[in-house]
Parts: C-alpha cells; sequence; structure tokens
C-alpha cells in the first residue's frame, strides 16, 4: 500500500464524528486466523491447595494424558472465590520448575559433588545411620536417675509443607525413636 | 485465627498491627475490602508503609518493638473515658476476680522472679478463692485486688505524653486509632485485629498478642462475627503442622511433652488436667485424659494397654529447664552436640536468626537428610560460599519431595478449614511426598531393630506402623478409630468404626486418635474435608459461615468462643451479625461452644470453655513472663532509658549464647537504626521454591533494603546504590530503595531511622544477594522461643565494591 | 457485543497476580531483570510480559501515595496500531469482532523494523513491543483463547480484590460510573481514563501525572505526526482539558 503515515492519519481522521465503530476499521471478518484453541481442552480437572500461605487457596490442576498443563484459582472456594496472588498463580510453574530435584542425591563426607542414587540405597543408608546414632547416644535414666528414654543428638526440623496426615505419621516416629530436638516453623 | 477468612467482613473497624496483610496474605483483602466498602474504618499500624497501607484509611507507622506501649495507652484510654462493654466484661472475663494478695508489680518486674534462672515462679498470680473453692468476685469491679482496679493501675503508667515518645507516633495518630478502635465497645460495633509475624518476632510477642486480645474482651469483640483475634499464619500447613505439634514442647493436639517431672501417665495427667469446683465451667482440659489416651492408642495400638499406662514410658521426657527449640537445638549442633538429623522442607540456612551460625553448625553433623523440591542453601550447606566441602565431614542425603499438586492430603488453613486436595497426576522423576519417605525410613529402621535389636527397642517394636504411606488411612486415624466394641453414652460402637466426634473418646483405651482436634472431620459420614456444599441457611449466610465447605475444628465450629457473643440468656449482642443464638430451647447458627443452654439458665455455662475458671482472661496467669503485658525493648534497642520501668528488655526473654552470638548495647553508636525483617508477596519464607519459579524471581530479582530519603541523604546514597549493611553478626548487601514509604520517627526526643529488608534471597540463586538473617539475634520470646526478627541494631553504608549482587 | 474491562485501581493492592497470571496462561518465559530501587519488575513490556503493574509514589502535605497502575493493552475500540499496521501489513492486526479484542497476528513479523516503530509510535500507550529475535509484535490478546471458550482472561480471574472487571461494554461503562461516583467520596480527584474510546477503562484516584506518562493518552498533541487517538482527543477537548 503506498500510503503515507500522515496521509493515512488524514484518511482515517477525515468525518470521524459522524462514522460508526464498524466503519472505524473492525475487522468484519471474525479474528480466525489468530490461533485460539484452548489449551487446556479436553483436560481433567484436579483440586489441589495453595502451597504457600495460610489463606490456603483452592487451586484447580489441568492435567491431560498425565500431564500437567496449567493451573488457576478454584472458583468454588468461598474464601478465594477463584483469585490467586502471584505465588498461588505461578503453582504450574513451581511444579514443573526446571529447578526441581527428581532423584535422590548423596553426597559421601568430604566429597565436592552429589551423585544420583536409587531410593532403596537412600533409605537404607539413612535407617543404618538412625540406629547407629541412637544406639550409641540412647539414654535411658538421667544424671539424678530418672527414666527419660530419649535420644539427644538426633534432630528433626519439620516443615509446615507437610500436610496433615505426613504430620501425623512424622510425630509418631520421632516420639517412638525418641527425638527430643524436633520442631518446625511454627518456631519462626 | 478465633474467625475464619471471610468473617473479616463483617468487621467495623479492621486494625491491621504486626501484619502487611496485603502482601502477605492478599487473599484477605477481598474481604478486608469488603468490610470496608460496608463502611469498615481499615486501620494500618505498622513501621513501613506499605500496600496495606496504601489500601487502608488510614496508616500510623510506629517503632518496631513498641506495640506494647502503643496498645497499653489504647487500653488506658478505654478504661479512662470508660468505653468498655460493661455487661460483656462483668460476665465473660476475669475482671472481677480478686487476685491473691502475694501478687506485686514493681520496677518492671512482677512478684516471684528470680535473676538467676530469669524466671517467674509464679505462685502468687493466682485468684482468692471461697470455702466452696470458687474464685472471689467483686462484680462491682471496686475491690482494690480485683483485676479490673489492678489493670487500671497497670496501665496507668501509660500515658500518652510517654507512650508517643517510645514508639514515634504522633499523638494525634495515637488519638485516631485509639479512638477509631475503641468506639467498638458497643455491643453492635465490632473490631477485628488481624496480627502475623510483626506481632511474633519480638521478645515480648506472646504478650504483644495477650494485649491486643485483651482489648478485644473489654471492647466485647471476642466470638463476635467481625471481631476476634486472628493470627494470620503464615505457612500452608502451620496450622496444621501445630495441631499435629511438630514441635519439641507438645504432643499432637496441645498436650504438654513429658518431661521427667512426670514420670508415669498418672502424674502427668494429674499435673495436666486441671479442676475447677465451678458447675458453670465446662473447663474443657478436664477431658484431657481421654486424649492422650487415645493419642497413644493410635500410636501403639494392642501394644498400649492399661497396665502399661498406654506406653506412656515408651516416650521420651525431656529436662523441664533445658531449651529444645530450633533455636537452642543449632546452638547445640554448633557446639557439637547433635550428631545427625532431618530437615523436611525448611531452610534454616535462610531464615533461622544469626545463619552464619547456622551454616556452620550443619558441618558439625556425622550425617543429614533432607527432604526438599530443590537444592537450596540449606542442603548445599557443604558446598556454600567461604567453605571447602573436603573440610566438610557430613553424609548428605537429598530426598526428592513431590509438590502439592502430585500428592493427597488434607491442610488446615488459618480458619481451621481442615481440606482435602487431590493428586493431580504422578509426582516428576522419581520424588516422593515426605509422609511416604517418613514410612520408608521408620519401616526400615524397624526391620534392624527386629534384626538385630538395639537401644531400648520397645517403643520401635510396639509403634503401629504402615507398609506404606496412605493419606487416606491416616486421615481416618487423626480422626480416630474405636478400638473395641464399645457403648459410649446411649450409642453402641463396634471395632474399627470412626470415632464420630471427640466428645466420643475415652480415657479406657476403647478409642484412638493421632489428633483429637480433628475427631470428627472422619466419622460415619465419611470425609467431610471434601465437602463443597455451598448451602448455609440466612443466618449462616449473613455472615458467611459456609458451615457445609470443608470441615472446620472444632466440630466444626466456624467462630470460636461464639457464645462469647450472646447475653445471659442468648440473645445475640449483635443481632444484624448474630453468629449462635438461643431460639425456642435450641442453639442455631454457628455451632456453639458446647450444648449446653444460656448463661444464665441453671444449667448454663461460661463462654470460654478452654479456660479453667471459663472466663476470658485479662489477668493471665499462665504465661511465662507476667500475668500483664508490659512494655520492654527489645533485646537490641536504640535507646537508653525505658520511661515504664528499670528493666530495659523482658527479664525472661531466651537468649542463645556462644562465640558467634553477639548483642549491641543499648543505645550503641556504631548501630544507630533498627533493622526490621520481613517477607514479600512474590517469594515465600526462605525462597527455595519461589526464587526457582521464573516468574516470580523475574518480579522480585534481589535482595533490597527500604529506607527513608532522609536517611539516604544523611548516609548519601541514592535510589539504586548498593549499599552494606551491618551488624555486630555480620554484613549483608542489598539494593538501597530509597522511598517516601518509610518515615523518620521522633523518639525520645530524637530521629530515629529504621530500615526493612526481605529474607528471602539466598546464594544458591546466583547474583540475588544472600541471607538478610545473617544480621538478627538469637534471642526469643520466653514462652514461644520464637526469635526477635523484628527488631535489632545495624548501621549502612555505600558499598565500595559489590561481591554478592549482580549488577 | 463488545466487551470491556474495568480496572478499578482504588481497590489494586498490587500483589501482581495478574502479572503472573498472565505470563503463567500464555506459558511466557521469565525476563532477566534487576533491582532497581522499586517494586516494579520487569521495567516495562516485554514481549513475554503483557501486563505489567506500575508503581508509583509521591508524598504530598506530608501525606504518602503510592499508586498502583495494571498496565496492559487498552483495545482500543478503534485502535490507530490497527490503521497503521493495516497500511503495510494487512491482517497483521485484527479486531475480533465478538468481544473488540484487538489481536496481533503471526504477519506482524512482516512488518519492518520501521513500520513496528510506526505502530508502536501510534499507540498512545505505548503498549506494543517488538521481539527482536523473531519480528513479531506483541501485546495483549485479552486472553481471547479463554474469552471464547468463556471463560474470564487470566488477569481478571486471578485478581484478588475485584480490581480487574470484566462483561459486556456497556455493563462496564455502567460499573464504572457507578463505581466512580462512590470512589470519588473519599477521593474527589477520582477518575475514569479514556472510557469513551477503550475496551479497558481504568478508574485512578489521583491526577494522572501521579501515575506515569502514558497513564492517559496525551490531552495535547505529541510533537510529530498527530496520532489519531490524539485526533481523537482534540475532538473531545471541552471534556478531556477538564481531567489530569
Amino acid at each position: 500500500m503506498g500510503i503515507s503515515r500522515r496521509g493515512f492519519m488524514k484518511l482515517t481522521g477525515a468525518g470521524l464524528a459522524c462514522l460508526g465503530l464498524k466503519d472505524l476499521g473492525l475487522d468484519p471478518r471474525p479474528a480466525a486466523a489468530y490461533a485460539t484453541t484452548l489449551r487446556i481442552e479436553g483436560a481433567k480437572e484436579f483440586q489441589s491447595t495453595c502451597p504457600f500461605c495460610s489463606c490456603g487457596c483452592s487451586i484447580l490442576m489441568f492435567v491431560k494424558d498425565g500431564k500437567f498443563l496449567s493451573s488457576e484459582g478454584d472458583p468454588d472456594y468461598p474464601v478465594s472465590e477463584g483469585a490467586l496472588c502471584p505465588k498461588g498463580a505461578a503453582f504450574h510453574s513451581m511444579h514443573v520448575s526446571h529447578h526441581r530435584i527428581l532423584k535422590p542425591k548423596y553426597r559421601a563426607p568430604g566429597s565436592d559433588k552429589w551423585e544420583e542414587k536409587d531410593w532403596d540405597f537412600v533409605l537404607d543408608r539413612i535407617a543404618r545411620r538412625v540406629k547407629e546414632t541412637r544406639d550409641r547416644d540412647f539414654i535411658e535414666k538421667n544424671e539424678k536417675g530418672q527414666t527419660v528414654n530419649r535420644v539427644e543428638s538426633i534432630f528433626h526440623l519439620g516443615t509446615s509443607q507437610m500436610d496433615n496426615e505426613e504430620c501425623a505419621v512424622t510425630h509418631q516416629m520421632l516420639r517412638s525413636l525418641g527425638v527430643v530436638h524436633l520442631d518446625h516453623q511454627a518456631r519462626i | 485465627m478465633t474467625q475464619h477468612w471471610i468473617d473479616i467482613k463483617n468487621a467495623d473497624v479492621v486494625l491491621i498491627m504486626g501484619s502487611n496483610a496485603a502482601e502477605h496474605h492478599p487473599i484477605s483483602f477481598k474481604w478486608v475490602l469488603a468490610a470496608k466498602d460496608a463502611g469498615a474504618t481499615v486501620i494500618h499500624v505498622d513501621p513501613k508503609f506499605s500496600r496495606t497501607s496504601a489500601r487502608s484509611d488510614f496508616h500510623v507507622p510506629l517503632r518496631s518493638g513498641t506495640d506494647i506501649a502503643f496498645l497499653g495507652g489504647m487500653l488506658k484510654y478505654i478504661l479512662e473515658k470508660d468505653l468498655y462493654f460493661k455487661e460483656y466484661v462483668t460476665e465473660y472475663t476475669n475482671a472481677s476476680f480478686i487476685v491473691s494478695e502475694g501478687f506485686t508489680f514493681k520496677d518492671g518486674l512482677f512478684s516471684g522472679f528470680d535473676p538467676a534462672t530469669k524466671t517467674y515462679d509464679r505462685k502468687t498470680w493466682t485468684f482468692d478463692k471461697d470455702a466452696n473453692g470458687l474464685v472471689v468476685r467483686d462484680k462491682t469491679l471496686q475491690h482494690p485486688r480485683s483485676v479490673y482496679q489492678l489493670l487500671k493501675k497497670h496501665y496507668s503508667r501509660y500515658d500518652i505524653d510517654t507512650v508517643s515518645s517510645i514508639t514515634g507516633v504522633s499523638k494525634d495518630n495515637l488519638l485516631k486509632v485509639w479512638d477509631t478502635v475503641a468506639a467498638t465497645g458497643k455491643p453492635t460495633k465490632v473490631a477485628t485485629m488481624m496480627y502475623a509475624l510483626g506481632w511474633t518476632q519480638h521478645t515480648v510477642g506472646v504478650q504483644n498478642i495477650r494485649l491486643a486480645a485483651m482489648i478485644q474482651l473489654l471492647l466485647g469483640n471476642i466470638g463476635m462475627a467481625g471481631g476476634g483475634i486472628n493470627a494470620m499464619r503464615g505457612e500452608p500447613n502451620v496450622q496444621g503442622s501445630t495441631d499435629h505439634a511438630l514441635l519439641y514442647d507438645a504432643l499432637p493436639g496441645y498436650h504438654p511433652v513429658p518431661t521427667t517431672a512426670w514420670p508415669t501417665l498418672a502424674e502427668y495427667l494429674k499435673a495436666n488436667t486441671p479442676v475447677t469446683k465451678d458447675p458453670k465451667s465446662v473447663n474443657w482440659w478436664q477431658n484431657r485424659p481421654k486424649y492422650v489416651t487415645s493419642l497413644l492408642k493410635g500410636w501403639f495400638g494392642d501394644a498400649a494397654t492399661a497396665e502399661n499406662e498406654y506406653g506412656y514410658e515408651w516416650l521420651p521426657k525431656i529436662e523441664p529447664n533445658v531449651e529444645y527449640a530450633s533455636l537452642f537445638m543449632f546452638d547445640k549442633m554448633y557446639k557439637g552436640k547433635i550428631k545427625g538429623g532431618f530437615i523436611y522442607g525448611h531452610n534454616p540456612c535462610m531464615s533461622m536468626p544469626n545463619t552464619h551460625k547456622i551454616r556452620k553448625a550443619l558441618t558439625n553433623l556425622d550425617w543429614f537428610v533432607i527432604g526438599e523440591a530443590h537444592e537450596t542453601e540449606t542442603a548445599a550447606f557443604w558446598r556454600q560460599p567461604g567453605f571447602d566441602p573436603k573440610n566438610v565431614k557430613t553424609e548428605v542425603f537429598l530426598l526428592p519431595s513431590c509438590q502439592r499438586g502430585e500428592k493427597d492430603g488434607t491442610t488446615s488453613n488459618s480458619g481451621r478449614w481442615h481440606m482435602w486436595h487431590y493428586k493431580g497426576y504422578e509426582p516428576m522423576g522419581v520424588s516422593k511426598p515426605m509422609g511416604w519417605m517418613v514410612v520408608e525410613i521408620m519401616k526400615r529402621v524397624k526391620a534392624l531393630y527386629a534384626k538385630e535389636g538395639g537401644a531400648f527397642p520397645a517403643p520401635i517394636q510396639n509403634v503401629e506402623w504402615y507398609e506404606q504411606y496412605d493419606a487416606d488411612l491416616m486421615a481416618k486415624k487423626i480422626n480416630g478409630q474405636f478400638t473395641r466394641d464399645v457403648t459410649v453414652g446411649d450409642k453402641q460402637y463396634k471395632k474399627g468404626d470412626q470415632v464420630p466426634a471427640f466428645p466420643m473418646l475415652t480415657a479406657d483405651g476403647a478409642t484412638s486418635s493421632l489428633c483429637w482436634v480433628y475427631a470428627g472431620s472422619y466419622g460415619a459420614a465419611g470425609n467431610l474435608t471434601k465437602r463443597r456444599d455451598h448451602t448455609q441457611t440466612p443466618m449462616q449466610a449473613k455472615i458467611g459461615l459456609f458451615p457445609n465447605y470443608s470441615w472446620a475444628w472444632p466440630v466444626n465450629r466456624r467462630i470460636i468462643y461464639n457464645r462469647a457473643s450472646v447475653d445471659v440468656n442468648g440473645k445475640p449482642y449483635y443481632p444484624a451479625k448474630a453468629v449462635i443464638a438461643w431460639e425456642e430451647g435450641k442453639w442455631v447458627g454457628d455451632v456453639p461452644d458446647g450444648p449446653a443452654p444460656p448463661m444464665a439458665d441453671p444449667k448454663g455455662v461460661y463462654p470460654f470453655i478452654m479456660h479453667t475458671e471459663g472466663h476470658g482472661q485479662l489477668f493471665g496467669p499462665g504465661r511465662m513472663d507476667g500475668p500483664f503485658p508490659e512494655h520492654y525493648e527489645p533485646a537490641e534497642t536504640p535507646i537508653t532509658v525505658n520511661p515504664f520501668s528499670k528493666q530495659m528488655s523482658n527479664p525472661c526473654m531466651k537468649v542463645a549464647e556462644s562465640d558467634i552470638d553477639a548483642l549491641a548495647k543499648n543505645g550503641d553508636p556504631r548501630f544507630p537504626i533498627v533493622l526490621t525483617t520481613y517477607s514479600m508477596t512474590e517469594h515465600w519464607c526462605g525462597g527455595g521454591d519461589t526464587r526457582n519459579t521464573p516468574a516470580l524471581l523475574e518480579a522480585e530479582p534481589q535482595l533490597y533494603v527500604e529506607i527513608s530519603q532522609e536517611l539516604a541523604k544523611e548516609k548519601g546514597v541514592k535510589n539504586g546504590d548498593v549499599v552494606i549493611i551491618e551488624t555486630l553478626r555480620g554484613k549483608v548487601e542489598a539494593v538501597a530503595m530509597v522511598t517516601v514509604r518509610m518515615t523518620p520517627l521522633q523518639v525520645q526526643g530524637k530521629t530515629l531511622h529504621l530500615i526493612g529488608m526481605p529474607f528471602c534471597f539466598g546464594w544458591t540463586t546466583p547474583g540475588c544477594g544472600d541471607a538478610t538473617n545473617r544480621l538478627t539475634v538469637s534471642v526469643a520470646d520466653p514462652n514461644t522461643r520464637i526469635p526477635e526478627y523484628k527488631a535489632c541494631l545495624c548501621n549502612l553504608r555505600k558499598a565500595d565494591k559489590v561481591t554478592e549482587l549482580q549488577r | 457485543m463488545p466487551k470491556a474491562f474495568f480496572i478499578d485501581t482504588s481497590r489494586c493492592t498490587a500483589c501482581r497476580g495478574c502479572q503472573v497470571a498472565c505470563k503463567e496462561w500464555h506459558e511466557h518465559r521469565a525476563v532477566p531483570t534487576l533491582q532497581r530501587g522499586t517494586h516494579q519488575n520487569p521495567p516495562d513490556f516485554t514481549p513475554f510480559n503483557y501486563k505489567i503493574v506500575r508503581f508509583n509514589e509521591h508524598k504530598i502535605d506530608g501525606k504518602i501515595k503510592w499508586l498502583f497502575f495494571p498496565d496492559q493493552c487498552r483495545h482500543c475500540t478503534s485502535p490507530p496500531c490497527k490503521d497503521a499496521a493495516d497500511a503495510y501489513v494487512p491482517g497483521a492486526i485484527v479486531q475480533d469482532e465478538a468481544t473488540g479484542a484487538v489481536l496481533y497476528t503471526d504477519k506482524t513479523k512482516q512488518l519492518t523494523i520501521d513500520q513496528a516503530q510506526e505502530v508502536r509510535d501510534v499507540c498512545p500507550y505505548a503498549i506494543p513491543v517488538r521481539d527482536e529475535t523473531t519480528g513479531a509484535l506483541s501485546k495483549c490478546d485479552w486472553c481471547i483463547d479463554r474469552q471464547r471458550a468463556g471463560m474470564k482472561p487470566a488477569c481478571v480471574k486471578t485478581c484478588c480484590t475485584g480490581s480487574m472487571n470484566i462483561g459486556e461494554r456497556a455493563d462496564m461503562l455502567a460499573l464504572a460510573h457507578k463505581t466512580l461516583a462512590k470512589v470519588k467520596e473519599k477521593h474527589p480527584q477520582a477518575q475514569l481514563l479514556d472510557e469513551d474510546y477503550l475496551g479497558v477503562i481504568y478508574l485512578i484516584t489521583e491526577p494522572r501525572n501521579l501515575y506515569y506518562e502514558y497513564a492517559e493518552r496525551p490531552v495535547r498533541p505529541a510533537p510529530g505526526p498527530m496520532t489519531r487517538q490524539a485526533f481523537l482527543a482534540m475532538l473531545t477537548r471541552p471534556v478531556t482539558s477538564m481531567r489530569g
């Protein structure tokens, strides 16, 4: 089109006041050329809960063929009514973050690197170290001769990221082992 | 929260203090603005003008660590102007109780202080009792030893001039806030108080909150819709993880941890089960034996019998006078006394105070297990800047944790709504739920003990354990089950049936429950945490209760202490916003605190059912550091004279002492500026998850320090310059954000500067800066052992060279 | 029926849920940013940021004003960018009849650098940006895919406080005027921005010069070629000159 910018402006500017919306350049065709398939079409919806603050916003996850495609606020949660703050809005990105640890890693004493290991290796080794330390340091009676049945040299710093059910098994394990140094973010 | 999120909309006044709700609980502002739309006044009292302040009717800056002075002045104002809710105060609080003669307060100390141990013997903090064992009361409130009179006397020192001078808040501003809040001392006016870590993270944290709660009691705002004292819990399931007590000092369900003082279950229960002679006091903790026994049954199953006190002996006993909280856990680790352990979903190398110490402490471990989604500063402690991995002998296991959307389970929001979430897809890689890790590790430990024996194997052999981690099974066990066929009341239950609610739990081993407060969430009707039903009665809808959505503990009660929202005849004080009402012989609305009829009825009960005496505690004898909150300066303070007493800091505060812990002296001229730390909207806690979520790092990429224009001028710093912030513990680089939103304060006639920094940026994200908590102090509140992150002394200068921040 | 957004900045807490939700829905990668002494980041639109929250602060007569402006394409009812682009590459910019959405297509890559700059120059709000790698011009697409599927745009859906609204244009205009009347009780200088010409109607509480340069179209014609919007502005001068 050999029309100069200034000319174009004049052209379209002329008689503006009496032109209708359509005459002002609305494309009469639907903008079909524009990519419009909904990328979550056909996905299954799963309800989750935001893993950040205690507003506990409900989140809908869209999953297709086992692939997590997208997430957004759940309009049925009466507290948020579908809204989310930026952290909640980034729920999907957080899940698929490039930085996530996807395999157990092991760092030997004095080593300068992680090694990838399978679950059996790390779990067996951890159980062994727990037992070694507990057997070595378990205190049945304190200096006054009172029964204390505890181990002071093993600690546990837990997390508000755990579900209630996870907290329950964790507490059960720790008291059974005799751990007394246990705490979590409620202390922050 | 005594309330729940939606209830904020019912307030006539919203006082946000010790919180930056719009930034840290963004959804809360949906309801703050709903209240504002309906005509409420929204007030933000905070050192910094934040996004919360921007949407409030007014913002009042105060010096960090002076909330008790501010609120103490408000309390004095309410009493002096006679603005309190008289019937409520007389009937429902302990204002009329007569305090024992031995109780005194002098020079900043209450009776019973032992300077050697820095603790109180609290035996004089009690009430006079009559021949029948009932508390002596004077409902005229005139008795000189009545709580009311003692309260009046205690806060008489908090006059507006002193308060203004110490807090840095102008008198105009003080009056504006006091007037607005005090105006809710009427039955049909109600204020809510929203707080968070801005109140807890002080050496007087608990007393900050207590004083706020006392004001709410005086104004008759507890139990009311739109009222209450609302802790906005900072983390996703910090409510639930506290209920389940991932804490050294409690067993699940708010039972004290066994100590050497209670070698047997009988002694433990005797010491911890309060008794009252007052028939009108529900004294709910009288049920503790039922809950503790059910917990032990849940843990040890058939091995827990009446003969072995349900396995109580197997539980570890702590020493009553030894510190175990995280601050001290790391202190012991630093001193080489802890050899191995676990951290799940927690980044103390960023989030604990004086992180130099935390980072060094971890290198003393022989072995260390971390369950995480990312390689955080804590996971990577062995290769942290300034350390040679060769010299770190720790064996480290990094277990890949899956994310929330990859597992089933429940979390509890700040309003105690207990909500199920569903696994959407298989966890990425071979990552697993943390619960799975715990179950698998313990399975293997049990197998080793079964095969080899070992130290005190009984609890390990006898603990009921699981073939695999199953959230549904655990949810059922948390709710509780009948362990045998049994009749409770007039109902029969079969072995294995789910317990309908906690009133059915028993102390004879017939029931199990891993956390009594959740009993009722998963009864015969199934898993109520999955409910998504919006049905409510018009009365419930008016205040937005949503009783059929999910399930709230306790027993689906949405507003706690709701019996205080009605008069002694069960008539709502604020009919337009009624929570419960006694109509035709029954309660309607919310689930009341117990089914008993209104208080005036011969069978009626007092509203504060969790307190032994049934009354709201204006005089609170349960705290470690006094029955009345008193202003003490932060452990590091820019001033040298406390106008309220000779006692500068909280006499009971907990201090972790080591060669790299140090406190600046009062008014230290080397560190004239007050530093406060905080979170931000775009990042969460230590930042492990959010710094590795690209869109969030894009929005808030690097560590900054917010400073006033006046301070910037004084220090020759321009907006965007890199500056060094220094305290006695360390130095940190940050980008200066020079802003009108920070205001120098006039404190005791001098200009005082306050600066603020987030703490989420760490070295594993290159160029973003490193831990702000290298600056903070290892001191804590004596009740909670929560560290004083909110106030310490620092100085600031323009950086000559930049090493931590990408420019 | 054309749609419109009504953005009530008097409710905005600048949580940036909209900024992030927009990126998430569009699967936009993050752009590298630095802290420069403000919370506003990225500093401006990029090919991967269709929505940014602008932060401006002032202290006037001792009163702190922190102003938030969730900025995005205004989806002009008669978009000058489309007119400019049509002159070179028809179909590079289209307008959706059903919603009024102004949409940049793949054909924007056919615009030369100068032509693309011209498209940008005619926008009174400095919205379009060119991706130097692909040559495409981009900006907010009003989540046309979501709208067509009956869903709210990502930013509106995620808004915590109800600052962002979407609906029929007539309804949004009515809501905007009704809200303005109420907001004026507390903020006498509150105003709507260019509401007659735009698909995205902002309510601001303070004089527009306290926000940022492009909050509203310039009321005086900019130096150089007069834009179509400037032309429109002149036609309506008696009204607009009273603003600001």
